[in-house]
């Protein structure tokens, strides 16, 4: 169940969640299929408890029209080489046009998570064709996760990362 | 244009792991990684149960997901619908997706943690392409179709079991570009595969034996299932089969009695296709590469085919009729007597394992033929021997269904070839074979210990 007050991520958590790690985000509508969509990149807020994850809006218009009408949203952040994984989940889910920066801020997520992938062994192009997008194709879903999960492969995934923590 | 499974298998092999988007009973999604998606027919996907998590409580409360998987050489991405039917916790489909996650999991490191728990079957009720960039193919290594149609061509004009097993072997090499192979055989008494045939090893390991549900091979036989990992998996590696062998079967410890499994030490890709002729089980084709997913659904479904049409000719071959009696006898005279030092032969009745001098042969089926021939030369000096025959000689008593005799005398030849000793087994036309001797020989017969 979601926690009655807003998760606050601490240090560590929000820089993790700004690298370059894989970002995907689900939605659904009440008695609906669900959606998902990947993201290409995320900010934190400065308080941090808003997650402002962006999207190019052709790949995700299935999941932005779920974010839209319900309001939720579960996103996953998970680290290649550790296998370090963490969702959020919020039901406050609001569609926001970019921030100035965004565009930069994308450019610079795919970089990243292109060059983490090349040192695995893997093809970062293959990632950079599936994250490609337009400029002016940017939005961002802001919300405030309400609960978080570790969910690294093993016997801990599914924890739940307590308040502040 | 709707988007069919069977074309974007390759999306399928784990190379980019997929996603899982669930909701529960309130709407609530949940976002997860999933290591494994099994292709099950045109219609049907299977996905690795592995722990209770948030994915599986909202399955069974909610039985619809959606799934994204991207192809990784030209990086198309899809969103598949799905709705979950049913859980299978055994059988051909478990034992498959079992073994590949085994590889997958030692691949990333999660060895000890990916255990399958169970196979969830989904429908696919939609695939969609999500609008993106994607990048130019490289052109096909090969067509595998054209292969499978030059290898069946090849193997349609084999006259013999020997020849047949040689062309399957040729064919992987020069059609497939497969370079290390086994053919292995089913001895149904014992429960136990033989290899009868391999290319691309340094030891031929013709006579090794593998049980049944041991190594990627047994679990393929046990299961009459392809199996096939793209990564090296210790679990499914021989010298894990071996030794779990060994330890069931620990009367056999007393006797070095084994014949080492040949086998890729740093395998990376292996492949067991079981060979069948109708319902039944004939043997496994064993394939296998030092490169990481190295075979493919495509690879997979040629060599099935392959399989098939070798299990066919196996079949037909075994029961093609004996030379017409009265042609000419494969007549050597029985030669003068070998000169030189008598070669001990001792034989154990209890397995019929044969050692030449102090070194092991062969045991089994193929043991009680040789010693019958020996028996027979010493006796009678007879060289000259036909199938038929041994078929009816009670010594022997070959299995009544499928006695695959023609296999059995193909590996004692290899065995006594690769032994380098003097004793030689050679065809003289179908049906009949000459025993050549080229030492006195000193016969031992052990009786079964009570």
């Amino acid at each position: 169940m979601d926690a009655p007050f807003p998760l606050v991520l601490d240090a560590a958590q929000a820089a993790f969640v700004c690298g370059g790690v894989s970002i995907s985000a689900a939605s659904c509508r009440r008695g609906g299929l669900p959606n998902l969509a990947r993201a290409t990149g995320c900010r934190v807020g400065a308080d941090r408890r808003t997650l402002n994850v962006l999207f190019a809006s052709a790949a995700a218009a299935a999941l932005l029209e779920d974010v839209r009408c319900s309001g939720r949203i579960a996103v996953t952040f998970s680290e290649p080489p550790t296998h370090r994984t963490v969702q959020f989940k919020g039901s406050d889910a609001r569609i926001l046009p970019p921030e100035p920066d965004d565009g930069a801020l994308a450019a610079a997520y795919v970089d990243a998570f292109a060059s983490a992938l090349t040192q695995l062994g893997y093809s970062g192009e293959v990632i950079r064709a599936v994250l490609a997008s337009e400029a002016d194709e940017l939005v961002a879903v802001s919300f405030t996760p309400s609960a978080g999960f570790s969910q690294t492969p093993g016997p801990n995934a599914g924890t739940a990362l307590g308040a502040g923590r | 244009m709707r988007i069919r499974l069977d074309a974007i298998r390759d999306c399928l092999e784990g190379a980019i792991p997929g996603q899982i988007a669930t909701a529960d009973a309130e709407g609530v999604p949940n976002l997860a990684y999933l290591s494994q998606v099994q292709y099950v027919d045109a219609g049907h996907v299977a996905l690795s149960y592995q722990f209770f998590n948030t994915t599986r409580r909202n399955i069974l409360a909610n039985p619809v997901a959606r799934v994204a998987l991207i192809d990784p050489v030209c990086a198309a991405h899809y969103r598949l619908s799905l709705q979950y039917l049913r859980t299978e916790e055994a059988g051909p489909l478990f034992e498959k997706m079992k073994a590949k996650l085994a590889g997958i999991a030692s691949h990333t490191g999660m060895a000890g943690v990916f255990r399958l728990l169970g196979a969830d079957i989904y429908r696919v009720l939609d695939i969609e392409r999500v609008p993106g960039r994607t990048l130019p193919v490289p052109a096909a290594r090969r067509n595998l179709i054209a292969a499978l149609r030059a290898s069946a061509e090849t193997l349609c004009e084999c006259a013999d079991l020997d020849s047949l097993l040689a062309q399957t072997l040729n064919c992987l090499e020069m059609q497939f570009d497969i370079h290390h192979a086994m053919v292995l055989l089913l001895d149904a008494r014992a429960g136990r595969l033989y290899t009868v045939a391999s290319r691309g090893y340094p030891v031929s390991g013709v006579g090794a034996e593998i049980g049944l549900g041991d190594g990627i091979i047994g679990v393929a036989a046990r299961e009459r299932t392809p199996i096939r990992i793209g990564h090296f998996a210790a679990e499914y590696s021989y010298g894990r089969a071996v030794r779990d062998s060994l330890a069931r079967n620990g009367l056999d410890a007393g006797l070095e009695t084994e014949i080492p499994l040949p086998g890729l030490p740093d395998s990376r890709s292996q492949l067991a296709v079981p060979i069948r002729a109708g319902h039944q089980l004939l043997g496994v084709l064993y394939v296998e590469s030092p490169l990481d997913l190295r075979f493919g659904y495509d690879d997979e479904d040629a060599l099935v085919a392959l399989a098939g049409g070798l299990g066919a000719a196996i079949q037909l071959l075994q029961h093609a009729p004996p030379e017409a009696p009265g042609s000419p006898a494969p007549a050597a005279p029985p030669g003068a007597t070998p000169a030189g030092p008598p070669l001990r032969v001792r034989h154990y009745a209890e397995n019929h394992s044969v050692f030449l001098g102090p070194d092991y042969l062969i045991k089994g089926v193929a043991g009680a033929i040789l010693w019958v021939l020996l028996s027979d030369f010493v006796a009678h000096g007879r060289t000259a021997f036909s199938n038929r025959e041994l078929r009816l000689d009670h010594r022997i008593r070959l299995p009544e269904l499928s006695d695959n005799l023609e296999a059995r005398l193909i590996l004692l030849a290899r065995r006594l070839i690769e032994r380098q000793a003097p004793i030689h087994i050679e065809k003289t036309g179908r049906g009949c074979f000459e025993l050549r001797v080229e030492r006195p020989l000193e016969l031992l017969e052990l009786p079964p210990a009570d």
